[in-house]
């Protein structure tokens, strides 16, 4: 990797804004973890790879609701986003199949849609 | 120039060098700030909390002891909240600390003891907890007990920085914090080098010589026994501090004491110095002229810092200089050549030093040398602390004793003796004495002011003939590294020795500032008692040690020559390298 | 494919029981307008409103209805979903209480991705001040932030930054301290595994305003992911050239490295850290000298802790001013905090300073989970202290909160309700700060051991009535004579628990009662004849045979007997133990 210049960091930082695509986030902070984020993480991670799904599963921080995790998140276009809560990996397995999927969000497990 | 700024302290208007401590600032308008951990010999360590003032304009109060005061503070040293508050602190310090004033070797000097005094605390507001911790008397030199220690920290500070030991460290936290060697074993299995800065630092009965005076009177009232002592250098100018003189030399009332108390013969130690100096001086023209043995040369009569060589620098032991200690020559000449003149049976001679030190009392011990004689060269050292125990014991007015001399044929000594007791003495002593060997004329001007003084290392060239010596002088054990090293660096790159003769002493300001002298030390006294040594030197019609008429008997008589078979039987010893973690 | 997405949930019921019967209602009638392939009807499971009624949300319209009741369904359905028009009298502003700045990025980015930090502006605010700022300048606009040390101390940062930058010495340091130590504190831990390389920007600014080549974080060594977390943003940050020599092509070199704690809260104080990264015991040095002028390795450093740095590169990119609009006169920009104890939505909340303890406990915090009232909240750990319902509409700032007694601390906030013993509480804190006292100073070391053993005592019914003036004797000697902020604060808990529930210390001294039946010793059982059905199932089981009696007279519990181990209160299927 090159060392960044002022102008690169600048142009860096334009086309990365740009990149969207299916996503689903999984919070692996010590929090999640704690509630069992990584299970939840392995499944999503194997599951997509196994089935090929057009979706990339990434980690991403605590978001301060706390009280829910494990919580995911799911971008997929067509569908609102939307972060589930008390995850494990049989609700892990249902957002996939009906969520990613199907495009349909899953009953009971939404805990926040309106992320900026 | 330091800058000078003004501030009040308790309405009073003062102006002091910028950089100055409440502390000391207070004193010079007669304020005299309670503490209790820090020592005026010492960087302070904060910990005990006796000493704060309230500042005008901030809600907190600030240690007097290591807060510098500053433009236009305005300081408040005493109101009835701050002095609460000091109560408070030193009752919650008593609450730790065993009730034991009245068994205590401190009692009656002991810092917490006088603090508690002036405050008139009167009253136990908290329940008292001890902590279970056992008493370590394993270096049969200095106990530590534990239980009494207020955490102070002056131990810790004296014995890793000044000294570089680090045999003594905090252990674990909170109110289970305790003094110990790291790895919590025994004083004895540590470094420790049995120096005793550490108790002669101590404000309470935490860490003490280890009393052998109960010994003394023991082996004084058996009638059996034949009773001889001898003083250090260094005891007498200090001992007149346990009864208020500062500086001066007690040297002819302690022989009449002694004999008071009981003892057959006094000797002095200085005599032996004289004797070491005659082997040392020797040895430094033997090395220097023939140089089979390696330069430079580096003393041996401190045997703290024998046994922090022997620890820490074993690739040095060659540089040693194999004569023993002065303290220990008297103790193998009072039971052979003393013995043999006055037909009396060594086997009954107990033989008691009084040293500065607590080193001594692990010395006499140290290896079979010290038991040339054929019996235990030295039975009993005391420390001059318990020295002035003693003399309190026995009810003896101790200042107005008339003044008598020492028991000659191991008594008389030269002015090189007695400066033994000050950094530099035994360099200077034994100068004077080399360079007659060398040269086979005496020194002029024998007074060698650049190895005098308390600088930590001191570093010298004298002219012996055609010869430039170079030497240098160490005190503090912190100091002998810088030494060592350059003497290491000069043979790795086969340059130049950059010294011919080195004399290291532990404790700072040599002996006088040794472990078994008198409490709160500081440089002024150093310097005090030091003067006291040199002032005896000046008035000494001899001044070399070669020229001790009783000396030159001892050779004739009884030794032949120095370094001769008989010198080397009884009055030099081996080094060997020594574990500094036991077990 | 639905073109419509609405998401139900009755909020003012316990269970999902009854989100699961308004669905069918509604999902029903979208059968019945034959909508059920354009519309899609969902059950949320929190979404952070409460007690207002049936909630509905509508996609893509951004309609919120609250108390809708199902009568109101059709007209929804009518109105919003066909015509995607908004019914006035069913809306519903929910209050968006929170602001993050701090946690902007965390759980919005992948926290070991530094190309998703940037993506999101991330070291735009280094360019901008390597490029375009001197560090004069920065300080300014530190200065017109506002922004103070979120560590719990409220020190202005850029008058820390201004006073190490004045110092003319070849070697200057910064450091991160991530030692946080706060029982039930974790807003810096979050921040560290959510967002590292904001910290390390915050850091690298922090050392080019004040001159400082070398930096450390001092991570404590129980926050492994933290650990991992910084040490890969650290790496990363090398490979592109944002750490290291010329910096982005500037002549500005700066190298950060990761130090460690290992297991001492007093670790946290400034000095005692500094203490442990030179390798010494972590103790405290006395103040003044200030480590800004003599500090690691006395030369001067700038301590900074997480919360503070992760704010610097949002002021440097938004503007001082920006930042300064948010919060109170003295207090700016944003707070996170740690909510915990027997409230619903425990978890972090950044919120701007001014928003009141009520409106974070209850709009943020959904209220407590037993749905008890609230006694008290606790803020700032164990240097802080507790405050009572009463003044729950106090406007968090740092002044506020010291005048209540109590301190804004590191960020945690613990609800507690009836169920909660003051006393015990007071005890708990203080005896953590008995187990983390260095011991170097009398005053914290014996004190908060003397202080604890009388909390002890009367938590076990010996206290006597000197014992309030006892403790605030020692209390009053450790403010004031401790060395450093562990013991200054130690008492805290103490203090404010006295100033406001004396009467529970009263209680359990002169009545030996626990009114939140907390302090075990202080319990007692005692029979319920009238349930007591004589099973004597607790007879049996009791350790030590306390109970005593027979089927026909009844049976009773020995006082003097009894240990209080709770096991027939455990036991008795008719509840006909009394326990107080």
């Amino acid at each position: 990797m090159e060392k960044l210049t002022p102008q690169k960091l600048e142009q860096l930082h334009k086309q990365k804004k740009q990149q969207q695509g299916n996503l689903i986030r999984v919070g692996m902070s010590s929090c999640g973890i704690a509630a069992g984020a990584q299970q939840v993480y392995s499944v999503l991670k194997e599951e997509v790879s196994k089935r090929g799904l057009p979706v990339s599963v990434e980690k991403c921080g605590c978001l301060g609701m706390c009280y829910a995790e494990p919580l995911v998140e799911v971008q997929v276009e067509g569908v609102p986003t939307v972060i589930y809560g008390k995850v494990n990996p049989e609700v892990a397995l249902k957002i996939l199949e009906k969520h990613v999927v199907s495009k349909m969000l899953v009953n009971d497990y939404i805990f926040t849609f309106q992320v900026e | 120039m330091a800058k000078v700024i003004k501030a009040k302290i308790n309405g009073i208007l003062l102006r002091v060098p910028e950089g100055t401590t409440i502390l000391e600032a207070a004193k010079q308008v007669q304020i005299k700030i309670p503490t209790l951990c820090k020592h005026p010999d010492l960087e302070p360590s904060a910990s005990c909390g006796i000493c704060i003032v309230k500042v005008k304009g901030s809600n907190k109060m600030l240690r007097a002891c290591c807060t510098p005061l500053e433009e236009a503070m305005e300081v408040i040293t005493h109101d009835p909240e701050i002095v609460e508050i000091r109560r408070t602190v030193i009752e919650l310090i008593l609450s730790n600390h065993p009730n034991d004033c009245l068994k205590c070797a401190r009692n009656n000097n002991c810092e917490l003891q006088k603090l508690t005094a002036d405050f008139g605390i009167n009253a136990e507001s908290f329940p008292q907890f001890l902590r279970d911790i056992p008493k370590d008397i394993s270096t049969n030199a200095v106990d530590l007990e534990p239980q009494k220690c207020i955490l102070c920290g002056r131990c810790v500070h004296v014995c890793q920085n000044l000294q570089d030991v680090w045999a003594l460290s905090f252990l674990e936290r909170g109110i289970h914090t305790r003094i110990s060697p790291a790895g919590d074993i025994q004083l004895a299995d540590s470094p420790c080098v049995k120096c005793g800065q550490c108790s002669a630092h101590c404000p309470t009965g935490a860490i003490v010589e280890q009393d052998h005076t109960a010994r003394v009177w023991e082996a004084l009232q058996d009638t059996e026994k034949y009773c001889v002592v001898q003083i250090a250098p260094a005891v007498r100018a200090s001992i007149g501090e346990a009864f208020g003189y500062t500086g001066r030399n007690f040297t002819k009332k302690l022989y009449a004491l002694l004999r008071r108390l009981g003892f057959k013969a006094v000797f002095d130690t200085n005599f032996a110095a004289d004797v070491t100096i005659m082997e040392e001086a020797s040895e430094f023209e033997e090395r220097l002229l023939k140089a089979e043995k390696p330069l430079p040369l580096i003393t041996t009569c401190c045997p703290s810092w024998v046994d922090f060589m022997e620890k820490f620098h074993t690739d040095m032991i060659e540089h040693f200089s194999s004569c023993k200690s002065p303290h220990e020559i008297l103790g193998v000449l009072s039971k052979t050549y003393y013995a043999q003149k006055n037909k009396i049976d060594p086997a009954k001679i107990v033989m008691v030093s009084i040293m500065p030190c607590t080193s001594k009392k692990y010395e006499i011990s140290r290896s079979e040398e010290m038991f040339a004689s054929g019996y235990q060269d030295i039975d009993i050292v005391l420390c001059t602390r318990e020295l002035a125990r003693m003399i309190k014991q026995a009810g003896i007015d101790f200042e107005n004793l008339p003044e008598e001399e020492a028991d000659s044929i191991l008594g008389e000594y030269s002015g090189a003796g007695v400066i033994f007791g000050a950094t530099g003495g035994v360099m200077e002593a034994a100068l004077r004495t080399a360079h007659y060997f060398i040269c086979g004329k005496d020194l002029k001007n024998v007074e060698f002011n650049q190895v005098r003084g308390l600088k930590g290392i001191k570093e010298a060239e004298i002219e012996i003939g055609a010869k430039k010596i170079r030497v240098a002088v160490a005190h503090g054990l912190s100091n002998v590294e810088f030494v060592l090293n350059k003497v290491r660096q000069a043979k790795r790159d086969n340059l130049a020795l950059p010294y011919h003769f080195i004399e290291v002493m532990a404790c700072p300001g040599g002996c006088i500032g040794g472990g078994g002298q008198p409490y709160m030390v500081t440089d002024e006294l150093r310097i005090k008692r030091a003067q006291a040594l040199y002032e005896d030197d000046a008035s000494k019609q001899i001044r070399f040690s070669h020229q001790n008429p009783y000396i030159k008997r001892l050779y004739e008589e009884f030794l032949e020559k120095p370094l001769s078979q008989k010198s080397h039987q009884l009055l030099h010893t081996r080094y060997k390298a020594r574990p500094t973690y036991r077990k | 494919m639905y073109t419509k997405t609405v998401f139900l949930k009755d909020t003012g019921a316990d269970t999902e029981e009854r989100t699961r019967q308004v669905y069918s209602v509604f999902i029903d009638l979208i059968r019945n307008h034959n909508l059920q392939d354009q519309v899609q009807v969902v059950r949320v499971a929190d979404i952070g409103i409460y007690n207002q009624g049936i909630v509905i949300e509508i996609l893509p319209d951004n309609v919120l209805y609250a108390n809708v009741k199902e009568e109101d369904f059709s007209r929804i359905i009518d109105t919003t979903i066909k015509e995607s028009k908004v019914i006035e009298d069913l809306l519903y502003k929910k209050p968006s209480k929170q602001l993050r700045i701090v946690l902007r990025n965390c759980g919005r980015i992948n926290p070991e991705s530094i190309e998703d930090y940037i993506a999101k502006g991330g070291y735009l605010a280094l360019k901008k001040v390597l490029l375009e700022m001197t560090p004069d300048a920065v300080i300014e606009e530190m200065k017109k932030s506002g922004l103070r040390g979120r560590g719990g101390a409220g020190y202005p940062t850029w008058l820390k930054w201004k006073f190490t930058r004045q110092v003319t010495a070849e070697q200057k340091y910064v450091i991160c301290n991530a030692d946080e130590g706060d029982p039930g504190a974790y807003m810096d831990r979050s921040v560290l595994e959510g967002d590292p390389h904001s910290v390390v920007e915050g850091l690298i600014i922090a050392a080019y305003t004040i001159g400082a080549s070398r930096g450390y974080f001092y991570i404590r060594a129980e926050y492994p992911l933290a650990v991992e977390r910084i040490r890969l943003a650290i790496s990363q940050a090398y490979e592109y050239g944002l750490l290291g020599k010329s910096i982005l092509g500037t002549d500005f070199d700066f190298d950060i490295e990761i130090r460690l704690g290992a297991g001492a809260f007093v670790c946290g104080e400034e000095t005692a850290l500094i203490a442990s990264i030179e390798g010494k015991r972590g103790t405290p040095r006395p103040r003044p000298p200030y480590p800004s002028v003599k500090g690691l390795w006395d030369k001067p450093t700038a301590i900074n802790n997480v919360e503070t740095l992760a704010n610097v590169p949002y002021i440097i990119l938004e503007g001082a001013d920006n930042f300064a609009k948010i919060g109170t006169a003295t207090s700016k920009g944003t707070k996170v905090f740690a909510l915990t104890g027997k409230v619903k939505n425990s978890g972090l909340v950044e919120v701007p300073m001014g928003i009141t303890l009520r409106e974070i406990v209850y709009d943020i915090g959904g209220g407590t989970i037993s749905g008890k009232p609230i006694k008290a909240v606790q803020t700032g750990g164990p240097s802080g202290g507790v405050v009572p319902e009463e003044y729950l509409d106090t406007p968090v700032d740092y002044e506020n909160l010291q005048k209540l007694g109590s301190i804004m601390g590191s960020g945690g906030m613990i609800v507690m309700d009836e169920d909660d013993c003051m006393v015990d509480i007071a005890r708990f804190y203080l005896g953590f700060c008995v187990d983390e006292s260095c011991g170097k100073c009398a005053p914290c070391r014996i004190g908060g051991f003397q202080m604890l053993k009388v909390l002890e005592r009367i938590a076990s019914g010996k206290g006597k009535s000197a014992d309030i003036s006892l403790l605030k004797r020692i209390a009053f000697a450790m403010q004031k004579a401790s060395l450093c902020g562990l013991g200054q604060t130690a008492a805290n808990p103490v203090l404010s628990t006295l100033r406001y529930f004396e009467n529970e210390y009263k209680e359990h001294i002169d009545e030996r009662y626990c009114r939140a039946a907390k302090c075990v010793e202080l319990l007692n059982y005692t029979i319920i004849q009238e349930k007591c059905k004589r099973c004597t199932v607790c007879v049996n089981q009791c350790p030590v045979k306390a109970i005593a009696g027979s089927r026909e007279t009844g049976f009773s519990i020995n006082v003097d007997t009894c240990i209080k181990c709770g096991r027939c209160f455990e036991v008795c299927k008719f509840k006909a133990i009394a326990r107080k």
